[in-house]
Protein backbone atom coordinates (compact mmCIF):
# COMPACT_ATOMS: atom_id res chain seq x y z
CA UNK A 1 0.00 0.00 0.00
CA UNK A 2 2.61 2.51 0.58
CA UNK A 3 4.94 1.30 -1.96
CA UNK A 4 4.74 4.16 -4.19
CA UNK A 5 5.56 6.27 -0.79
CA UNK A 6 8.22 4.15 0.16
CA UNK A 7 9.90 4.29 -3.39
CA UNK A 8 9.54 7.85 -3.33
CA UNK A 9 11.62 8.07 -0.34
CA UNK A 10 14.03 6.18 -1.82
CA UNK A 11 14.41 7.98 -4.92
CA UNK A 12 17.18 10.51 -4.95
CA UNK A 13 17.09 13.98 -3.92
CA UNK A 14 17.73 14.80 -6.90
CA UNK A 15 14.54 13.52 -8.62
CA UNK A 16 12.45 14.65 -6.04
CA UNK A 17 13.95 18.38 -6.12
CA UNK A 18 12.93 18.51 -10.17
CA UNK A 19 9.39 17.05 -9.76
CA UNK A 20 9.15 19.55 -6.96
CA UNK A 21 10.66 22.50 -9.23
CA UNK A 22 8.43 21.10 -12.41
CA UNK A 23 5.07 21.37 -10.14
CA UNK A 24 6.12 25.15 -9.01
CA UNK A 25 6.80 25.74 -12.26
CA UNK A 26 3.33 24.87 -13.87
CA UNK A 27 1.46 26.60 -11.19
CA UNK A 28 3.94 29.87 -11.83
CA UNK A 29 2.40 29.40 -15.63
CA UNK A 30 -0.98 29.01 -14.58
CA UNK A 31 -1.23 31.66 -12.16
CA UNK A 32 0.52 33.63 -15.12
CA UNK A 33 -1.99 32.77 -17.47
CA UNK A 34 -5.06 33.67 -15.14
CA UNK A 35 -3.31 36.95 -14.37
CA UNK A 36 -3.31 37.62 -18.21
CA UNK A 37 -7.13 36.63 -18.87
CA UNK A 38 -7.60 38.11 -16.03
CA UNK A 39 -6.09 41.59 -17.38
CA UNK A 40 -7.93 41.57 -21.01
CA UNK A 41 -11.34 42.54 -19.45
CA UNK A 42 -9.57 45.95 -18.19
CA UNK A 43 -8.39 47.08 -21.13
CA UNK A 44 -10.88 49.86 -21.48
CA UNK A 45 -9.53 51.10 -24.61
CA UNK A 46 -10.90 47.78 -26.69
CA UNK A 47 -14.43 47.38 -26.03
CA UNK A 48 -14.64 44.50 -28.56
CA UNK A 49 -12.77 42.69 -31.24
CA UNK A 50 -14.96 40.29 -33.54
CA UNK A 51 -15.28 38.96 -36.87
CA UNK A 52 -17.62 40.69 -39.12
CA UNK A 53 -18.48 40.80 -42.87
CA UNK A 54 -18.92 44.26 -44.15
CA UNK A 55 -22.06 44.48 -46.25
CA UNK A 56 -21.45 48.00 -47.58
CA UNK A 57 -21.21 51.72 -46.61
CA UNK A 58 -17.55 51.97 -44.65
CA UNK A 59 -15.34 54.14 -45.99
CA UNK A 60 -12.47 52.79 -48.28
CA UNK A 61 -13.12 48.96 -47.59
CA UNK A 62 -15.06 46.77 -50.47
CA UNK A 63 -18.64 45.12 -50.20
CA UNK A 64 -19.36 41.88 -49.00
CA UNK A 65 -15.52 41.14 -47.54
CA UNK A 66 -15.12 39.68 -44.16
CA UNK A 67 -12.80 41.16 -42.06
CA UNK A 68 -12.31 42.47 -37.73
CA UNK A 69 -14.80 44.75 -36.18
CA UNK A 70 -13.23 46.59 -33.13
CA UNK A 71 -13.08 49.29 -31.15
CA UNK A 72 -9.63 50.91 -30.46
CA UNK A 73 -9.58 54.30 -28.25
CA UNK A 74 -12.22 56.55 -30.00
CA UNK A 75 -11.94 54.49 -33.42
CA UNK A 76 -14.68 52.14 -34.59
CA UNK A 77 -12.43 49.98 -36.78
CA UNK A 78 -12.67 47.50 -39.61
CA UNK A 79 -9.74 45.61 -41.17
CA UNK A 80 -9.74 42.83 -43.43
CA UNK A 81 -6.93 40.44 -43.46
CA UNK A 82 -3.84 41.74 -44.62
CA UNK A 83 -5.36 44.94 -46.19
CA UNK A 84 -5.45 48.32 -44.71
CA UNK A 85 -8.28 48.90 -42.37
CA UNK A 86 -10.56 52.48 -41.71
CA UNK A 87 -11.55 53.62 -39.45
CA UNK A 88 -14.34 55.91 -37.98
CA UNK A 89 -14.28 58.47 -34.76
CA UNK A 90 -16.74 56.88 -32.60
CA UNK A 91 -17.92 60.56 -31.82
CA UNK A 92 -19.46 61.39 -35.38
CA UNK A 93 -21.40 57.91 -34.75
CA UNK A 94 -25.10 59.16 -34.18
CA UNK A 95 -27.36 56.29 -34.20
CA UNK A 96 -26.93 51.84 -34.48
CA UNK A 97 -29.56 49.65 -34.86
CA UNK A 98 -29.21 46.04 -34.53
CA UNK A 99 -31.29 43.66 -36.53
CA UNK A 100 -31.53 40.01 -37.47
CA UNK A 101 -31.48 38.00 -40.96
CA UNK A 102 -31.50 34.59 -42.07
CA UNK A 103 -29.04 33.86 -44.88
CA UNK A 104 -28.52 30.70 -46.72
CA UNK A 105 -24.79 29.57 -46.00
CA UNK A 106 -22.16 27.69 -48.50
CA UNK A 107 -22.11 30.74 -50.92
CA UNK A 108 -21.63 29.93 -54.80
CA UNK A 109 -20.30 26.26 -54.78
CA UNK A 110 -23.31 25.10 -52.41
CA UNK A 111 -26.07 26.53 -55.19
CA UNK A 112 -23.75 25.09 -57.51
CA UNK A 113 -24.31 21.61 -55.74
CA UNK A 114 -28.02 22.26 -54.98
CA UNK A 115 -28.66 22.70 -58.43
CA UNK A 116 -26.90 19.67 -59.79
CA UNK A 117 -28.79 17.88 -56.82
CA UNK A 118 -31.28 15.46 -58.57
CA UNK A 119 -34.93 15.01 -58.10
CA UNK A 120 -35.22 18.40 -56.51
CA UNK A 121 -32.56 17.56 -53.22
CA UNK A 122 -31.08 20.71 -53.38
CA UNK A 123 -34.24 22.66 -51.93
CA UNK A 124 -34.01 20.08 -49.34
CA UNK A 125 -30.79 21.23 -48.19
CA UNK A 126 -32.12 24.70 -48.96
CA UNK A 127 -34.31 23.78 -45.97
CA UNK A 128 -31.92 23.32 -43.46
CA UNK A 129 -28.59 25.14 -45.41
CA UNK A 130 -29.49 28.44 -43.56
CA UNK A 131 -27.94 30.55 -40.37
CA UNK A 132 -29.31 33.03 -38.84
CA UNK A 133 -26.59 36.46 -38.18
CA UNK A 134 -27.11 39.72 -36.59
CA UNK A 135 -26.96 42.85 -38.44
CA UNK A 136 -25.44 45.96 -37.23
CA UNK A 137 -26.76 49.36 -39.05
CA UNK A 138 -24.85 52.18 -38.31
CA UNK A 139 -25.07 56.47 -39.39
CA UNK A 140 -22.48 58.36 -39.20
CA UNK A 141 -21.45 61.85 -40.28
CA UNK A 142 -18.48 63.15 -42.26
CA UNK A 143 -16.58 66.12 -41.66
CA UNK A 144 -18.58 67.70 -44.21
CA UNK A 145 -21.49 66.94 -42.49
CA UNK A 146 -22.61 64.61 -45.00
CA UNK A 147 -24.38 61.48 -43.43
CA UNK A 148 -22.93 57.79 -44.37
CA UNK A 149 -24.76 54.18 -43.66
CA UNK A 150 -22.74 51.19 -42.52
CA UNK A 151 -23.78 47.69 -42.40
CA UNK A 152 -22.08 45.35 -40.89
CA UNK A 153 -23.29 40.96 -40.62
CA UNK A 154 -22.06 39.57 -37.40
CA UNK A 155 -22.72 36.12 -35.51
CA UNK A 156 -25.92 36.20 -33.82
CA UNK A 157 -25.46 37.22 -30.68
CA UNK A 158 -22.42 39.56 -31.43
CA UNK A 159 -24.26 42.41 -32.43
CA UNK A 160 -25.60 42.87 -28.83
CA UNK A 161 -22.17 42.90 -27.94
CA UNK A 162 -20.96 45.62 -30.16
CA UNK A 163 -24.34 47.29 -29.76
CA UNK A 164 -24.05 47.76 -26.32
CA UNK A 165 -19.98 48.95 -26.40
CA UNK A 166 -21.47 51.97 -28.71
CA UNK A 167 -24.27 52.62 -26.50
CA UNK A 168 -21.65 52.92 -23.53
CA UNK A 169 -20.13 55.60 -25.77
CA UNK A 170 -22.88 57.47 -26.18
CA UNK A 171 -24.24 56.58 -29.40
CA UNK A 172 -27.86 56.50 -29.61
CA UNK A 173 -29.80 53.30 -30.75
CA UNK A 174 -32.99 54.97 -32.34
CA UNK A 175 -33.62 58.50 -34.20
CA UNK A 176 -35.58 59.87 -31.75
CA UNK A 177 -33.81 59.33 -28.47
CA UNK A 178 -30.41 60.80 -30.85
CA UNK A 179 -27.89 63.17 -29.09
CA UNK A 180 -26.92 66.22 -31.08
CA UNK A 181 -24.16 66.04 -32.62
CA UNK A 182 -21.48 68.96 -33.39
CA UNK A 183 -20.52 68.27 -36.90
CA UNK A 184 -18.14 70.76 -37.12
CA UNK A 185 -15.97 68.57 -34.23
CA UNK A 186 -16.46 65.45 -35.85
CA UNK A 187 -13.27 63.38 -37.09
CA UNK A 188 -14.89 61.89 -40.38
CA UNK A 189 -13.19 59.51 -41.91
CA UNK A 190 -9.46 58.46 -42.04
CA UNK A 191 -7.58 55.26 -43.04
CA UNK A 192 -4.75 53.92 -41.45
CA UNK A 193 -1.98 51.29 -41.07
CA UNK B 1 1.60 63.44 -123.62
CA UNK B 2 3.50 65.42 -121.04
CA UNK B 3 0.59 68.34 -121.17
CA UNK B 4 -1.60 65.11 -120.14
CA UNK B 5 0.08 64.34 -117.70
CA UNK B 6 0.35 67.86 -116.11
CA UNK B 7 -3.51 68.37 -116.40
CA UNK B 8 -3.81 64.98 -114.67
CA UNK B 9 -1.40 66.22 -111.67
CA UNK B 10 -3.32 69.67 -111.39
CA UNK B 11 -6.77 67.85 -111.45
CA UNK B 12 -5.94 65.58 -108.86
CA UNK B 13 -4.54 68.20 -106.71
CA UNK B 14 -7.80 70.28 -107.34
CA UNK B 15 -9.52 67.49 -106.02
CA UNK B 16 -7.64 66.66 -103.35
CA UNK B 17 -7.73 70.74 -102.05
CA UNK B 18 -11.75 70.11 -102.82
CA UNK B 19 -12.09 67.49 -100.63
CA UNK B 20 -9.64 68.93 -97.91
CA UNK B 21 -11.63 72.17 -98.01
CA UNK B 22 -15.27 70.77 -97.67
CA UNK B 23 -13.93 68.22 -95.00
CA UNK B 24 -12.71 71.03 -92.81
CA UNK B 25 -15.83 72.52 -93.40
CA UNK B 26 -18.14 69.92 -92.70
CA UNK B 27 -16.62 68.79 -90.02
CA UNK B 28 -16.36 72.37 -88.50
CA UNK B 29 -20.11 72.49 -89.02
CA UNK B 30 -20.84 69.38 -87.20
CA UNK B 31 -18.78 71.19 -84.33
CA UNK B 32 -21.12 74.04 -85.00
CA UNK B 33 -24.10 71.37 -84.46
CA UNK B 34 -22.59 69.27 -81.22
CA UNK B 35 -22.25 72.22 -79.52
CA UNK B 36 -25.92 72.99 -79.13
CA UNK B 37 -26.56 69.62 -78.60
CA UNK B 38 -24.15 69.67 -75.67
CA UNK B 39 -25.58 72.30 -74.19
CA UNK B 40 -28.90 71.08 -74.54
CA UNK B 41 -28.18 67.68 -73.24
CA UNK B 42 -25.19 69.05 -71.09
CA UNK B 43 -27.11 70.78 -68.10
CA UNK B 44 -27.17 68.05 -66.13
CA UNK B 45 -23.08 67.88 -66.12
CA UNK B 46 -23.71 71.34 -64.45
CA UNK B 47 -25.83 70.11 -62.20
CA UNK B 48 -25.68 68.51 -58.73
CA UNK B 49 -27.99 66.03 -56.55
CA UNK B 50 -27.75 65.91 -53.19
CA UNK B 51 -29.45 62.69 -51.93
CA UNK B 52 -31.79 62.54 -48.65
CA UNK B 53 -32.22 59.95 -46.27
CA UNK B 54 -35.01 57.41 -47.35
CA UNK B 55 -38.12 57.79 -45.45
CA UNK B 56 -39.64 54.97 -44.94
CA UNK B 57 -43.25 56.59 -44.45
CA UNK B 58 -45.99 54.35 -42.72
CA UNK B 59 -44.06 51.14 -43.60
CA UNK B 60 -42.04 49.56 -40.85
CA UNK B 61 -38.99 49.29 -43.11
CA UNK B 62 -36.53 47.95 -40.78
CA UNK B 63 -32.59 50.87 -40.83
CA UNK B 64 -31.16 48.47 -42.80
CA UNK B 65 -32.76 48.61 -45.89
CA UNK B 66 -33.21 52.67 -44.96
CA UNK B 67 -29.45 52.84 -45.28
CA UNK B 68 -28.99 50.32 -47.81
CA UNK B 69 -31.24 52.08 -50.11
CA UNK B 70 -29.24 55.25 -49.67
CA UNK B 71 -25.52 53.99 -50.16
CA UNK B 72 -26.78 51.92 -52.92
CA UNK B 73 -28.50 54.96 -54.66
CA UNK B 74 -25.10 57.33 -53.78
CA UNK B 75 -23.02 54.78 -55.73
CA UNK B 76 -25.32 54.04 -58.40
CA UNK B 77 -25.87 58.13 -59.64
CA UNK B 78 -22.14 58.63 -59.13
CA UNK B 79 -22.43 55.70 -62.19
CA UNK B 80 -24.72 57.44 -64.39
CA UNK B 81 -22.80 60.32 -64.48
CA UNK B 82 -25.41 62.67 -65.41
CA UNK B 83 -24.20 65.44 -62.31
CA UNK B 84 -21.72 67.15 -61.58
CA UNK B 85 -21.71 66.11 -58.11
CA UNK B 86 -23.58 63.27 -55.78
CA UNK B 87 -24.15 64.64 -52.74
CA UNK B 88 -24.87 63.31 -49.19
CA UNK B 89 -28.06 64.77 -46.75
CA UNK B 90 -26.27 67.08 -44.52
CA UNK B 91 -23.49 68.23 -46.36
CA UNK B 92 -22.50 71.66 -45.56
CA UNK B 93 -21.16 71.64 -49.10
CA UNK B 94 -24.85 71.94 -51.17
CA UNK B 95 -25.55 75.26 -49.85
CA UNK B 96 -22.53 76.86 -51.99
CA UNK B 97 -23.97 74.98 -55.19
CA UNK B 98 -25.57 76.93 -57.50
CA UNK B 99 -27.46 74.32 -59.85
CA UNK B 100 -28.53 71.67 -57.13
CA UNK B 101 -31.73 69.44 -57.29
CA UNK B 102 -32.61 67.25 -54.42
CA UNK B 103 -33.28 63.51 -54.86
CA UNK B 104 -36.00 62.19 -52.26
CA UNK B 105 -37.40 58.98 -51.92
CA UNK B 106 -40.29 57.64 -49.76
CA UNK B 107 -40.96 54.06 -49.48
CA UNK B 108 -44.98 53.29 -50.40
CA UNK B 109 -44.97 49.31 -50.83
CA UNK B 110 -42.49 46.82 -48.72
CA UNK B 111 -42.85 42.97 -48.62
CA UNK B 112 -40.36 41.85 -46.67
CA UNK B 113 -38.92 38.33 -48.32
CA UNK B 114 -37.32 34.90 -47.48
CA UNK B 115 -33.87 34.00 -48.80
CA UNK B 116 -34.78 30.48 -47.61
CA UNK B 117 -38.10 30.34 -48.98
CA UNK B 118 -37.12 31.44 -52.29
CA UNK B 119 -34.50 28.93 -52.56
CA UNK B 120 -36.93 26.27 -51.47
CA UNK B 121 -39.70 27.09 -53.99
CA UNK B 122 -38.54 29.31 -56.16
CA UNK B 123 -41.87 31.12 -56.80
CA UNK B 124 -42.34 32.72 -53.75
CA UNK B 125 -40.04 35.05 -50.74
CA UNK B 126 -39.35 37.62 -52.64
CA UNK B 127 -38.73 41.16 -51.01
CA UNK B 128 -40.80 43.79 -53.13
CA UNK B 129 -40.19 47.77 -52.19
CA UNK B 130 -41.61 50.11 -54.36
CA UNK B 131 -40.57 53.56 -53.61
CA UNK B 132 -42.01 57.29 -55.04
CA UNK B 133 -38.56 59.05 -56.16
CA UNK B 134 -38.83 62.82 -56.46
CA UNK B 135 -36.19 65.70 -57.91
CA UNK B 136 -36.85 68.67 -56.19
CA UNK B 137 -35.07 72.13 -56.37
CA UNK B 138 -33.91 73.93 -53.50
CA UNK B 139 -37.47 75.91 -53.46
CA UNK B 140 -39.50 72.77 -53.36
CA UNK B 141 -40.39 72.77 -57.17
CA UNK B 142 -40.83 68.93 -58.24
CA UNK B 143 -39.25 68.27 -61.84
CA UNK B 144 -39.22 64.51 -61.96
CA UNK B 145 -41.87 62.33 -60.04
CA UNK B 146 -41.60 58.17 -60.58
CA UNK B 147 -42.79 55.14 -58.80
CA UNK B 148 -40.10 52.57 -59.22
CA UNK B 149 -39.87 48.95 -57.96
CA UNK B 150 -36.85 47.14 -56.92
CA UNK B 151 -37.01 43.06 -56.18
CA UNK B 152 -35.10 40.50 -55.27
CA UNK B 153 -36.91 37.01 -56.80
CA UNK B 154 -34.30 34.41 -57.40
CA UNK B 155 -30.85 34.95 -55.76
CA UNK B 156 -29.42 37.05 -53.56
CA UNK B 157 -30.14 38.08 -49.61
CA UNK B 158 -32.82 40.40 -49.12
CA UNK B 159 -30.70 43.71 -49.14
CA UNK B 160 -30.19 42.64 -53.04
CA UNK B 161 -33.60 44.51 -53.66
CA UNK B 162 -32.12 47.85 -52.33
CA UNK B 163 -29.45 47.43 -54.85
CA UNK B 164 -31.90 46.61 -57.93
CA UNK B 165 -34.30 49.61 -56.52
CA UNK B 166 -31.29 52.28 -56.81
CA UNK B 167 -29.92 50.88 -60.15
CA UNK B 168 -33.75 51.51 -61.76
CA UNK B 169 -33.90 54.70 -59.54
CA UNK B 170 -30.28 56.01 -61.47
CA UNK B 171 -31.89 54.49 -64.88
CA UNK B 172 -34.98 56.41 -64.26
CA UNK B 173 -33.23 59.44 -63.70
CA UNK B 174 -30.34 58.68 -66.25
CA UNK B 175 -32.87 58.10 -69.37
CA UNK B 176 -34.83 61.28 -68.45
CA UNK B 177 -34.36 64.68 -70.56
CA UNK B 178 -33.46 67.64 -69.55
CA UNK B 179 -34.89 71.22 -70.76
CA UNK B 180 -34.24 74.72 -69.24
CA UNK B 181 -31.11 75.52 -67.49
CA UNK B 182 -32.65 77.58 -64.64
CA UNK B 183 -34.25 75.25 -61.49
CA UNK B 184 -37.18 77.21 -62.03
CA UNK B 185 -37.64 76.24 -65.52
CA UNK B 186 -36.30 72.73 -65.26
CA UNK B 187 -38.18 69.90 -66.34
CA UNK B 188 -37.23 66.26 -66.36
CA UNK B 189 -38.96 64.07 -68.34
CA UNK B 190 -38.93 60.33 -68.93
CA UNK B 191 -37.65 59.28 -72.40
CA UNK B 192 -40.30 56.08 -73.58
CA UNK B 193 -38.16 52.78 -73.43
Amino acid sequence: MYRLFVLGNYKSGCGRHALMSLTALLLCSGIGALAQNNALPLNTNTLFSIRATHLLGFPNTKNNCRGTLSTQDNWLRFQQTGELGAQVDIASIRHVFLGEETMQVGGLPMKIGKAAAPYGGGRVVSLFAHKKYDTLTMEYVDSDGGIHGAIFQVTKGQGELVRNGLLARGVSSSPGDGRTTNQDSLGGTHEYK
Amino acid sequence: MNTNKWSTWILSVAASVTIVVACSGRFHGQTADVKPFDASSGPTKGWSVQVERVDPGQLDLTPSFQVAIYENLLQELNKTERFKQVLREGDSKASELPNLLILKTTVARYARGSETQRAVTTVSGATKLTVRSQLVTPEGRIVLERTVNGNARFFGSNLRATHNLARNIAKVIKQSEWRGSEPANAVLTSLPW
